[in-house]
């Protein structure tokens, strides 16, 4: 370990100690003062700083809220108001988004190459804000990632406060491909769970007996510990049947809740997991053929993150390469996340649930949850605004916010700014000035869809098959 | 002799003993009796099921039929089809056209329904070991001994609404031999095969220098050119035997399949990538030598002579590289774009060629992704505006290969592989909900496990 991280850990845990014993079980954010020193600038952030303003556009919030026209007011970096008719300050930076959809920023699990071109760990000292992978990253929507269990917030041009949240997550190993480990680790959660208990009773009993003696904490693993105190998650990498079934039985067992990365038969034993209040890390076109000597229901399948997420699982969803692929097979990898999730969504989830795949529910993954993954008054200013339904595949991300501050806009950088570019400044109540070719019509906008929970079937006017055609050859009409 | 004939006997009453011992055996695991629907084909007393061959007819209704048919109908609303003996009889609207007496409904209700996908570059059509790298070029070598119908990866093509595909040998050598053309979902290679030779595999650049160290397009176009000068010559002395003109020639195997690339009975596909490659197939096989050829991969700065493709009629089939991307730096691959992230289809298609499609080179992608390739082309440029992008997974392919007449579009008289799907084929979010094909209901997913 690197003497800078036990510094940091130590800080954190005097964090803890001083925030006493209750409070990390009553506080859903995990606690800000653990949060690697951003506690500080939070509350300096919430006097002062930049205001800024997205005005015009739909917002879909990420809680399944969708609000038209409407209004994200941030200052310093967070979100303080969304709504209709707010009063923008003069010196306020505004975006007009027009036409546009606005959605939360991605959250990219385990994404490599975009927080530090080689690895390494230490991103407060190796994030290159100028890189190339970072923009095409922002481009894809793509506002935090997460690289060797660290959260980080992809801010261009500056450096400072790139890492929301050092590792939270412990990585264990349990498998059945080695049975001694799988004893090994019950017994120090037995360990580390009776220590725990014998504390709680003595704290209580010192009270009446000051002689009392403290019980020892020697040999309890103190990343066990970290994980049965709730100051740490528990992160498996597991796909077998039997592994999830182990997981998910240790995890009720010592009641912690268990962050599975892969769960690719987790269909099959999604009910122990939903028990065990697991979250999953799917990759949903993941793919294995069944066993032939099982009987039993096995290998990968479509349904795999609709399943799970029906008995209770959260689910996050992370692309078939966790790379950006430069070379030419579009579609699998980190920058199509969106499209991962449209995989989801083919095999059940419901779209919001999707939505909150790439969103809020890796933010959780991560402990960042009380900052990232949903745009909510008090949270960091982190929108991508799209020309259309973020899971449909036409629909390109035309600006990118961080922290509120523009950190991408599509038609005025390199690579995608010859495609399909949005008609220059048109009057606002232009109805034409509402969507860009394939995307919605604006009669759609009257129907109350809550950013949709069922596929809708028909799309009509959606795709640009849906027309009747004839060989006629007005088609190119509404051509952008 | 009669000794030879004991043995035998005895031999096969053993192994029939054995055989009834496995089938009792397993008898008693047999939970569920066999779905007739599924096992129709296998089973030769089970009547045939409606719509395939010698079953009453079918009549399939849907809100959406994109049947792509060239230079025609591209989009029927609340279509009725018929189908009948394995065969498309008929597409309407449903107003104006009634379902005759005998005819099996099934209301699809909402679903769309579309011709089954083409996929013109596939390796995973049977045993993987299809890249024999023997000499230079191996133009006698057939993947046909290899197939192994209706295998997982079809199985799970099927579910994405693939139905045909070009099963080819890999691009070790600069010809790999010679490919085959199958359906995906048919028991056995004899129905599975729609036309073998299906194509004369050819590797122009990138993969087949590794023969040799420090081989380049120099090497590889010489011993191209000279594999189909010998080609071309015994044709030549064939076509002059048949029509009375000279002596019988020698009769080589090596080259049998130029007699049949010479007399357009079937085609070359190539893998080619990046501009003067693909330059050089336009140029060489196509105009040197007057062969049917079709742009396979096409990749990177391929699109270049587009303008070329067109002008000689040369189709091209693009993927599983979909996105010429911003980068740049030495070496041979790269784009032409070092600022840009362009589809490539799309950049075919910017410069005049309707004849552009899409293939997975499963396994590279997996062959139930096909779909994915148009619908990321489309993301980054690719105009969609006349379902160019069905197209291509459609008709394009099919009268790329030459196979339009059976297969390609909902049209009456071809081959009903149809895709029962409930939406936009382009969109992952999609789901194919049953498969037809000629006329066989080989996926649903209401009956069978969901596959994709």
């Amino acid at each position: 370990m690197k003497f800078s991280t036990m510094l940091a850990r130590s800080a954190r845990t005097l964090a803890v100690a001083a925030l006493a014993v209750p409070v990390f079980a009553q506080d859903p954010a995990g606690g800000e003062g653990q949060a690697g020193g951003a506690a500080g600038a939070d509350a300096t952030k919430k006097d002062e700083g930049e205001w800024f303003a997205v005005v015009n556009g739909d917002v879909y919030s990420g809680t399944g809220a969708v609000l038209r026209g409407a209004t994200v007011l941030a200052r310093g970096g967070v979100i303080r108001k969304i709504g209709h008719d707010l009063e923008i300050p003069a010196d306020a930076k505004v975006l007009d988004a027009q036409g546009l959809r606005i959605y939360p920023g991605l959250v990219a699990l385990n994404a490599r190459g975009i927080a530090s071109r080689f690895g390494g760990g230490e991103f407060a000292d190796t994030f290159d804000p100028y890189s190339q992978n970072l923009v095409l990253a922002l481009a894809a929507g793509i506002t935090t990632v997460s690289d060797s269990g660290v959260a980080v917030k992809l801010k261009r041009r500056e450096v400072k406060g790139v890492v929301v949240r050092e590792r939270y997550q412990s990585t264990l190993s349990y498998s059945s491909a080695a049975p001694r480990g799988k004893s090994e680790l019950d017994a120090k959660f037995e360990a580390a769970a009776r220590y725990l208990r014998d504390y709680r009773d003595w704290e209580e009993q010192k009270k009446t007996n000051k002689d009392l003696k403290e019980p020892a904490a020697r040999g309890v693993d103190p990343t066990i510990r970290s994980i049965l105190e709730n100051r740490s998650m528990a992160r498996f990498n597991a796909a077998n049947r039997s592994d999830l079934l182990g997981i998910a039985r240790l995890a009720q067992k010592y009641k912690f809740r268990p962050i599975i990365e892969g769960a690719l038969e987790g269909w099959t034993v999604a009910d122990e997991l939903g028990r065990a209040g697991a979250y999953a890390v799917v990759v949903p076109r993941a793919r294995r053929d069944k066993s032939e000597e099982l009987l039993r229901d096995g290998g990968s399948s479509i349904e795999n993150a609709a399943i799970l997420h029906r008995s209770g699982v959260q689910v996050a969803i992370q692309a078939t390469s966790t790379f950006i692929d430069l070379g030419g097979i579009a579609g699998r990898d980190v920058l199509h996340l969106p499209i991962e999730a449209g995989f989801a969504v083919r095999g059940g989830l419901p779209e919001q649930a999707a939505i909150e795949g790439i969103t809020i529910v890796p933010a959780r993954i991560l402990g960042v949850e009380h900052r990232i993954g949903s745009i909510e008054v008090g949270k960091d200013c982190d929108l991508i605004l799209l020309d259309g339904d973020l899971l449909h595949y036409q629909a390109l991300v035309q600006y990118t916010v961080v922290d509120g501050k523009l950190v991408y806009e599509k038609d005025k950088e390199l690579y995608y700014a010859h495609i399909r570019p949005r008609p220059a400044a048109q009057p606002t109540d232009a109805p034409e000035a509402r969507r860009d070719k394939g995307e919605e019509k604006p009669a759609d906008d009257d129907t109350p869809t809550e950013g949709g929970d069922e596929k809708p079937e028909g799309k009509p006017a959606e795709t640009p098959e849906d027309k009747p055609k004839d060989g006629a050859a007005d088609e190119a009409v509404d051509e952008g | 002799m009669q000794i030879d004939r004991t043995l035998r006997a005895a031999l096969t009453l053993g192994a029939l003993t054995l055989a009834a011992h496995a089938q009792n055996a397993l008898a008693p695991r047999t939970l569920t009796p066999p779905d007739p629907a599924r096992s129709a084909y296998l089973v030769d007393d089970a009547p045939p099921a409606p719509g395939a061959v010698g079953g009453p007819g079918l009549a399939l209704m849907v809100s959406k039929a994109l049947t792509v048919i060239w230079n025609g109908t591209q989009v029927v609303d609340n279509a009725l089809i018929l189908v009948r003996d394995g065969r498309i009889e008929l597409v309407a609207p449903r107003g104006d056209a009634g379902v005759p007496a005998g005819y099996v409904v099934r209301d699809c209700g909402a679903l769309w329904a579309m011709p089954g996908m083409i996929d013109l570059h596939c390796h995973v059509g049977g045993s993987m070991d299809i890249n024999d790298m023997v000499y230079v070029t191996n133009p006698e070598l057939r993947v046909q001994a290899s197939v192994i119908p209706d295998n997982p990866n079809f199985q799970r093509a099927i579910a994405s609404g693939v139905t045909s595909v070009l099963y080819i040998p890999g691009s070790g050598t600069n010809s790999g031999g010679q490919g085959v053309l199958l359906k995906t979902g048919l028991p056995n290679y004899e129905e599975s095969v729609i036309r073998d030779p299906g194509s004369l595999k050819v590797a122009q650049w990138g993969n087949p220098e590794r023969w040799g160290f420090g081989v380049g397009k120099t090497w590889e176009n010489f011993h191209l050119r000279d594999m189909f000068q010998q080609g071309r010559a015994y044709a030549a002395k064939w076509k002059a035997f048949e029509d009375g003109k000279g002596p019988k020639p020698e009769h080589d195997p090596r080259l049998d399949v130029f007699r049949e690339l010479f007399s357009h009975r079937t085609q070359v596909s190539t893998h080619t990538q990046v501009a003067q490659v693909v330059m050089m197939t336009i140029l060489m096989i196509r105009k040197e030598f007057g062969i049917d050829v079709y742009i396979d991969h096409g990749e990177w700065g391929g699109y270049l002579y587009a303008e070329l493709a067109k002008e000689l009629g040369v189709p091209g089939i693009i993927g599983p590289r979909n996105v010429d991307v911003a980068r740049t730096g030495p070496g041979p691959w790269g784009g032409a774009n070092p600022e840009k992230m362009t589809a490539i289809a799309g950049e075919y298609q910017a410069r005049g060629m309707e004849m552009v499609g899409f293939n997975t080179d499963s396994p590279v992608i997996p062959q139930e992704e096909l779909f994915l390739q148009s619908a990321v082309n489309v993301r980054y440029g690719f105009k969609n505006d006349d379902a160019q992008a069905v197209r291509g997974h459609t008709i394009v392919p099919a009268k790329t290969a030459g196979i339009d007449k059976r297969v390609g579009s909902l049209e009456p008289g071809k081959d009903a592989d149809i895709v029962i799907l409930s939406g936009d084929p382009s969109d992952p979010r999609t789901s194919v909900e049953m498969v037809f094909i000629e006329g066989r209901k080989v996926y649903d997913t209401a009956r069978d496990v969901r596959r994709f």
